[in-house]
């Protein structure tokens, strides 16, 4: 089945208690992002794009509001369904990358199929085609620390879809690499978008991002402060 | 908005197999880690076994059953327990050092109980080898005092290949020297597994959203 909104939020809220203050991390986000739809959240640091990117993924669970992935209320899935949710539904990539340090770049891509139950040909077969696809054919047994930043992010992507997510979501992905190793990084997802139909939700100050996204949200202090669409942003810039 | 379920949940899981090849994997990258870890395990079973190979000496040589005087238990009593201290001392560092990895574990759809396998099977390891390295040091401990001339390297070795001479409930039957290395594994297993239990279950237990922000 499919659903024209894969992930929709309302009134989407997580306030943290550090001492006496209260940091309203998000305050009231009502966002719905379309099937396929790449999309990037912008903000300065501590806008509450991680939180958000918490909360879609199922990470920690919101102070108010709701969370739909696939029109279903991820609170009330108990520990196991959020568990298969992240396994299936949702590929993260990371600013750090996060790969297994102990497992090769194959192993490290087979392991949500693991989880999921693929038998092992099949799941040899597919994480090849993946690391193939995002061009490390030539890296399948090597650790991460034999490979560099750009590398360990493409088999985190690699990984990420391994068990044909129907969202991609990505936290500051391109932060730690320099310019064009952050670049080709965002070619790779853009495509892979494309060509697979995922939902890509990226968390970034990267302003390279923009010229990728279908739409790009500004978040600031835990709120929406405006919503910029493809069409308008090239208006924009045949205004400069 | 109504909410109907349409999202068919599945099965996870994580077959022994794997879980084992990955703990082996993170023991011999980590391998440093892991023998000091393995070290508490070696020394107490080691100490075990040298004060059960002299009481059987005194088995054979007494021509009565010897065992352990109350002081001798006691202190073996507070070696294991220091043991099984060290060890959970060490493996709340390894959890915490790979607290960020267990958050992208859970990201990938690792259960509660999968993280926990994980570092039970790390921790079995640990013991196995710890068992049969403090048996082997036990044994040369036990050799080295029997160099002396009170008691005779040919009263060690009757000792160790009599049946009985050291009292190993359910192995009475085998040669004392084997009856000595099953206790010291099952000694040294769940001395491991008991070290291992509240840290690994703390590493289970840890919210994804904070394992992944934790900075080591």
């Amino acid at each position: 089945m499919r659903y024209e909104y894969t992930v929709e939020t309302e009134d989407l809220a997580k306030y943290y208690t550090m001492g006496p203050a209260i940091v309203k991390a998000l305050d009231g986000i009502d966002l719905r992002v379309r099937r396929g739809e790449y999309l990037s959240v912008m903000g300065p640091s501590g806008s509450g794009k991680t939180t958000l990117f918490n909360m879609i993924g199922g990470l920690d669970r919101p102070t108010r509001g709701k969370v739909y992935i696939d029109e279903v209320d991820i609170a009330k899935l108990d520990a196991y369904e959020l568990a298969w949710l992240r396994c299936r539904k949702i590929g993260y990539i990371f600013q750090t990358f996060n790969l297994i340090p102990v497992l090769t770049a194959i192993e490290n891509v087979m392991l949500p199929m693991i989880f999921a139950g693929v038998p092992r040909e099949q799941r040899i077969k597919k994480a090849t085609e993946l690391l193939e696809r995002v061009g490390l054919g030539d890296r399948l047994y090597h650790k991460p620390g034999e490979l560099s930043g750009g590398q360990q992010q493409r088999v985190a992507i690699a990984r990420a879809l391994a068990n044909d997510p129907a969202i991609i979501l990505a936290d500051e992905p391109t932060a730690n690499l320099d310019m064009k190793t952050g670049l080709e990084i965002i070619g790779v997802m853009r495509e892979l978008n494309q060509e697979k139909g995922v939902t890509v939700i990226t968390a970034t100050h990267d302003l390279k991002m923009i010229d990728v996204s279908d739409r790009i949200v500004y978040l600031r202090d835990g709120k929406v402060e405006r919503i910029e669409t493809r069409r308008e942003i090239a208006i924009e810039t045949e205004e400069i | 908005m109504s909410t109907p379920q349409h999202m068919e949940i599945g099965k996870i899981s994580l077959p022994f197999s794997e879980a084992f090849r990955i703990a082996l994997e993170d023991i011999r990258r980590r391998f440093v880690r892991m023998v000091i870890t393995a070290a508490s395990v070696i020394l107490a079973v080691g100490f075990m076994d040298a004060l059960l190979v002299l009481a059987a000496v005194g088995t054979i040589v007494g021509g009565q059953a010897a065992s352990l005087k109350p002081f001798q238990l006691w202190i073996l009593f507070i070696s294991l327990l220091v043991c099984v201290v060290g060890i959970m001392n060490s493996m709340l560092i390894a959890v915490a050092e790979r607290t960020r990895e267990i958050g992208t574990w859970k990201c990938l759809g690792a259960l509660d109980r999968h993280v926990l396998l994980l570092f039970l099977i790390e921790a079995m390891l640990i013991g196995f080898a710890g068992g049969i390295v403090g048996w082997v040091i036990g044994l040369i401990t036990a050799f080295v005092y029997g160099l002396q001339p009170t008691i005779g390297i040919s009263e060690i070795l009757q000792a160790l290949l009599t049946p009985g001479s050291i009292a190993v409930p359910g192995f009475s039957a085998l040669p004392s020297i084997i009856a000595m290395l099953v206790l010291s594994m099952l000694i040294a297993i769940s001395l491991s597994l008991i070290g291992t239990l509240y840290p690994a279950y703390r590493a289970a237990k840890l919210n994804p959203a904070e394992a992944l922000r934790y900075e080591v």
